[in-house]
């Protein structure tokens, strides 16, 4: 009988041990659990921020580069089915009535956790939504949030400068999950959306809802109001935009316009292009993949991803180099004959588009003599090259906002015998000395050593925003000021002689198509060759940079850089985009 | 049929705490009753307290009648429940694929129930009557078939955890009865090597396990087993007749152990052979329902969360949200101590833990103090009844048993166990007020 007290105790004790167990050692983890069973959050998207143009001004009819729409996003959150196969079922069901592709759908569901909500189609309209929510039957589990798509107002026009969101990828996902990040969530993949993806995007917030075990809703409260994300005012004049763009209009290339004194960017055109709008819907990859393997890369912004010889335009940097290092009187003239020949153990001939006679420096850089440079080049070498064209930050980022600048490129001597195994020639030296072969560089590092010229030595990092300013425009968050980003060592009579010259070649020179416009304007051409095919004309790459006013207050110069690609007899391609853009920026009153 | 003084012999603390925890039982069914969205209650609570009145009245007429009038018809009360109980597996209405239910339109009996207390009545008269001879193996035929023929019938419903509970009131009947311990420890031996050897390999099949070695090579097989088996059988016999010429023990240390494990290896083969894979698969979920998330396992799991997320001091009356949302199943019937401890908390579920303790610990005491052997395995046949149920049903909410679908005796809602377990607390009673009568 005792045996029946020590069994009957025993048990009661295990029992007790077991809910002393569960409820007081593990309950909080069975809390929480019960509390993960009946909440259901459901997240209230934060509105990202909209970008205006620079003339924005409160509570006047601004341009709205990049704005949202409101809209719905039909979601499910897969673990609320019981069993697998209702669920397949289900999200077959819906995604007929939605026109989606119902193995894409379950593709990604299968490959996150099941407690997430994922969403099945975005931009859903309000009837499609109606549909779903009167036959909750038939759709159980499927839910829908509010949702908004963004709107890129003029399309291709602004298509590098703004970039583009996305989905975030599984990537990205991985490394930002930490910082509030999360997987429906969309990020900016390129541009603007993407490098100021954090002052954009604002915070979502959601609704807690309590459910019971067949998803009814108990109760629901705002868990976290959404924080929408703050406005950009970028320093592009949709005005200058729209013309440069139109300009570029038959054209591959890049068009570029920059304040010298700030470093403010009035406009980015880059050719061929694309439009964000049809990037950003959902589980698009056909048209994302067609403009990924298109040859011309209309995906590649060209002022800052794209890097070829700056031909003519870099006589500039040899004349800046021959002035400052060699003291190289102005007024000297050389004379060109059309033909250059450098002796050595085989004779060769470096070519002129003319004969230019005899001329001094001005003259020289106004007609783009090749022969004059070639001499000036072998005269003071190659290294002092090297060196101002470093000091202009050829080989560098210029640091403007937007992801993926690349760098140009200036060879070396030691570079040379790396990688070719030879030591420099002479050769090499007159290439380089009108910036022909190894030598390369972006539009905007061109742009850059303008505002070199312009500014006395003086280069401001470029930049496209203006301002940031609070989700109803009323604060501004932070203002954009100036940032020096380096100061070259030249003497002001330098750049004074270049500039001179650089007017010359707008008054009487290479781009005197430009003359014709009533702003002084100082300017310089190049035509790049390819060194395969050098004669063929649709090789020739045709560059513009230039300034205005010549003489005015510096606080009003502006900066263009055009680059055309397989232009039409290279410069000549380019001037005639300038012209059009001095001249939108005369017809807004910027001089 | 008592007078004054033995009046004063009823066990209120008994009483007491059986209407205490019926009280807390109804509580807790108007909780899991009650659904927080449409504020409305399944009205469950009501039949509860229906069923108590009519509990309570037959708990009366059961401390009335004199406990040994029990005896003297055991094998009719036996007979009439068996045939009830035969007439409902045939002609009852079925409920969920079981027809455990005789319908008498509002209300419905579950004859099952009450044939535990009839098998409990029966077993503890002929144990009684057998005291003597109970040694003998023979003598546990008979108590063997009264428990089977009922188990079979209800297995037929099919009924699984109710034919369970049967088994261990049997054995330990058996071994207050005085029956040898020997022979109770073999028959569980046989039992559980024929189960454990084919649910072993059922259990590798399934979890696709590979690796193999002598030992694992030998069970899965069944030649081998039954060689084995067969040597072992042939020792049994040898040893088992020698022992009649050669009085010595060690026959019988050899072939008692050499038999049990050659007929539990018959057994296995034979389950192994001719039960349905889906019918091993059952049993496996059974022992073990964390094989099957979406099934039992599923309800293990929400019971667990409900008890643990009570914590110290529980999350209040009618507020337990794995209750009022209904992530419990089965919340009024067997998982009711998990709407309790989720509303009480851990303070609450010790108060219920020994309120249940207190009864049963108090059947133990009658039941040792009986004047007589029949009372004495009457009572402690009862006690077993609500002591299986209290402990199959705990682990199963706990999680430390496997889910049987036992309910927990007082406190479940459903009429047929609380009038059983009424009726039984009554005999305990009365076997207490008759102590003193001789």
């Amino acid at each position: 009988m005792y045996f029946f007290l020590a069994l009957n105790s025993l048990a009661f004790i295990i029992i007790l041990l077991q809910l002393i167990n569960i409820q007081l050692l593990q309950g909080r983890d069975f809390a929480e659990r019960s509390r993960m069973n009946m909440e259901n959050n459901i997240p209230i998207p934060a509105a990202r921020g909209e970008l205006y143009d620079r003339n924005f001004e409160l509570g006047k009819k601004n341009m709205v580069v990049v704005s949202n729409r409101p809209s719905f996003n039909v979601t499910t959150v897969p673990a609320s089915f019981r069993d697998n196969k209702k669920m397949q079922e289900t999200v077959r069901l819906v995604s007929r009535l939605l026109k989606v592709n119902a193995d894409v759908v379950l593709g990604e569901i299968k490959g996150r956790n099941p407690w997430e909500r994922t969403v099945i189609k975005e931009d859903v309209d309000f009837d499609t939504v109606v549909t779903i929510a009167t036959h909750h039957d038939k759709f159980p589990f499927i839910d829908w949030e509010d949702s908004s798509v963004r709107v890129y107002n003029h399309a291709n026009m602004f298509a590098h400068v703004v970039g583009y969101i996305g989905v975030i990828s599984k990537e990205e996902y991985a490394q930002l999950k930490n910082q509030g990040y999360r997987h429906y969530q969309r990020i900016g993949k390129n541009g603007i959306e993407s490098q100021y993806d954090r002052t954009l995007r604002g915070r979502d917030g959601y609704v807690r809802r309590v459910v019971d075990v067949h998803n009814r809703v108990e109760g629901e409260e705002i868990g976290l109001e959404p924080q929408a994300g703050n406005n950009l005012v970028l320093t592009i004049d949709y005005g200058i935009q729209q013309a440069a763009y139109e300009a570029m209009e038959n054209y591959q290339g890049a068009a570029l316009v920059i304040k010298a004194q700030t470093g403010e960017v009035l406009a980015m055109v880059s050719r061929p292009d694309f439009d964000p709008n049809a990037i950003i819907a959902r589980n698009n990859f056909d048209i994302i993949q067609m403009l990924t393997n298109d040859p011309k890369r209309p995906f590649l912004n060209r002022v800052i991803q794209s890097r070829f010889p700056p031909a003519s335009t870099f006589k500039i940097i040899t004349a800046i180099a021959a002035l400052e290092d060699e003291r190289w009187n102005p007024a000297t003239s050389l004379f060109c004959g059309g033909t250059f020949t450098l002796r050595g153990f085989v004779d060769t001939v470096f070519f002129d588009y003319r004969a230019h006679g005899s001329l001094n420096l001005y003259w020289a850089i106004a007609r783009s003599c090749s022969v004059y440079f070639y001499q000036l080049g072998l005269r003071i070498g190659p290294t002092v090259i090297f060196n101002y064209a470093s000091h202009f930050g050829l080989d560098q980022r210029t640091g403007i906002d937007l992801p993926g600048e690349i760098t140009g490129f200036i060879p070396s001597k030691r570079w040379k015998l790396r990688v070719f195994g030879q030591s420099w020639y002479d050769g090499d030296t007159v290439n380089l000395s009108i910036g022909q072969g190894f030598i390369s560089v972006t539009p905007i590092e061109m742009a850059n050593v303008v505002a070199g010229i312009v500014n006395n030595g003086v280069i401001y990092r470029p930049v496209l925003v203006r301002e940031v300013r609070s989700p109803d425009n009323r604060t501004v968050l932070q203002r954009f000021t100036p940032q020096r980003q380096r100061e070259i060592p030249i003497s002001p009579s330098t750049l004074g002689i270049i500039r001179e010259g650089m007017r010359l070649a707008v008054t009487s020179g290479t781009c005197s198509q430009l003359s014709r416009l009533p702003v002084p304007i100082a300017g310089k051409t190049g035509t790049a060759q390819t060194r395969s095919n050098r004669y063929e004309e649709a090789s020739q790459h045709g560059w513009f940079i230039g300034y205005a006013p010549y003489d005015g207050p510096l606080e009003k110069a502006v900066i263009v850089v055009v680059f055309v690609e397989y232009g039409r007899g290279g410069a000549a391609a380019a001037v005639p985009v300038a012209n059009k853009i001095f001249a939108k920026m005369i017809q807004l009153g910027y001089f | 049929m008592f007078g004054k003084n033995e009046l004063y012999r009823i066990d209120f603390v008994l009483v007491a705490s059986v209407i205490l925890v019926v009280f807390l039982g109804i509580l807790t069914i108007y909780s899991a009753g009650f659904d927080p969205i449409d504020k409305i209650n399944s009205g469950l609570y009501k039949k509860q307290i229906v069923w108590f009145v009519a509990g309570f009245i037959l708990l009366i007429m059961a401390t009335f009648l004199n406990y040994q009038f029990l005896g003297d018809y055991s094998l009719y009360i036996y007979a009439f429940l068996l045939f009830i109980l035969t007439v409902t597996t045939i002609f009852g209405t079925p409920i969920r694929n079981t027809r455990a239910w005789l319908n008498f339109g509002i209300f419905s009996i579950q004859p099952s129930e009450f044939m535990k207390l009839g098998l409990v009545i029966v077993l503890s008269k002929y144990l009684e009557l057998r005291e003597r001879d109970i040694k003998h193996m023979r003598e546990l035929v008979i108590p063997a078939l009264l428990t089977l023929v009922p188990v079979l019938v209800i297995l037929m419903q099919p009924d699984f955890g109710t034919a369970a509970v049967f088994i261990p009131i049997l054995f330990t009947m058996l071994f207050v009865g005085g029956a040898d311990v020997s022979h109770l420890v073999s028959f569980i031996s046989i039992a559980v090597i024929a189960i454990v050897v084919p649910m072993f390999i059922t259990y590798r099949e399934w979890i696709g396990a590979q690796e193999s070695n002598f030992l694992l090579n030998f069970f899965n097989d069944p030649g081998l087993i039954a060689i084995v088996a067969g040597i072992l059988l042939l020792a049994a016999i040898v040893t088992y007749i020698l022992h009649f010429f050669f009085v010595h023990r060690l026959y019988r240390k050899i072939y008692i152990p050499s038999s049990v494990i050659s007929l539990g290896l018959f057994f296995s083969i034979f389950i192994q052979k001719y039960l349905k894979l889906y019918q091993k698969r059952r049993i496996l979920v059974f022992l073990n329902p964390d094989l099957d998330p979406h099934g039992s396992g599923y309800n293990v799991i929400q019971s667990k969360i409900a008890v643990g997320a009570g914590q110290f001091l529980g999350k209040g009356y009618l507020k337990g949200s794995q209750t009022q949302l209904g992530f419990l199943p089965e919340k009024s019937s067997d998982f009711i101590f998990s709407v309790f401890a989720e509303e009480w908390g851990f303070i609450g579920a010790v108060v219920l833990l020994a309120l249940l303790a207190a009864i049963i610990l108090r059947g133990v005491q009658i039941s040792f103090e009986s004047k007589d052997k029949f009372g004495a395995l009457l009572g402690s046949g009862i006690v077993m009844i609500l002591f299986f149920h209290v402990l199959i049903n705990l682990g199963m909410v706990l999680g430390i048993m496997p889910v049987t679908g036992l309910p927990l005796p007082f406190v479940s809602y459903g009429g047929s166990n609380l009038l059983m377990s009424m009726i039984a607390v009554g005999i305990l009673i009365n076997i207490r007020m008759r102590k003193f009568v001789y």
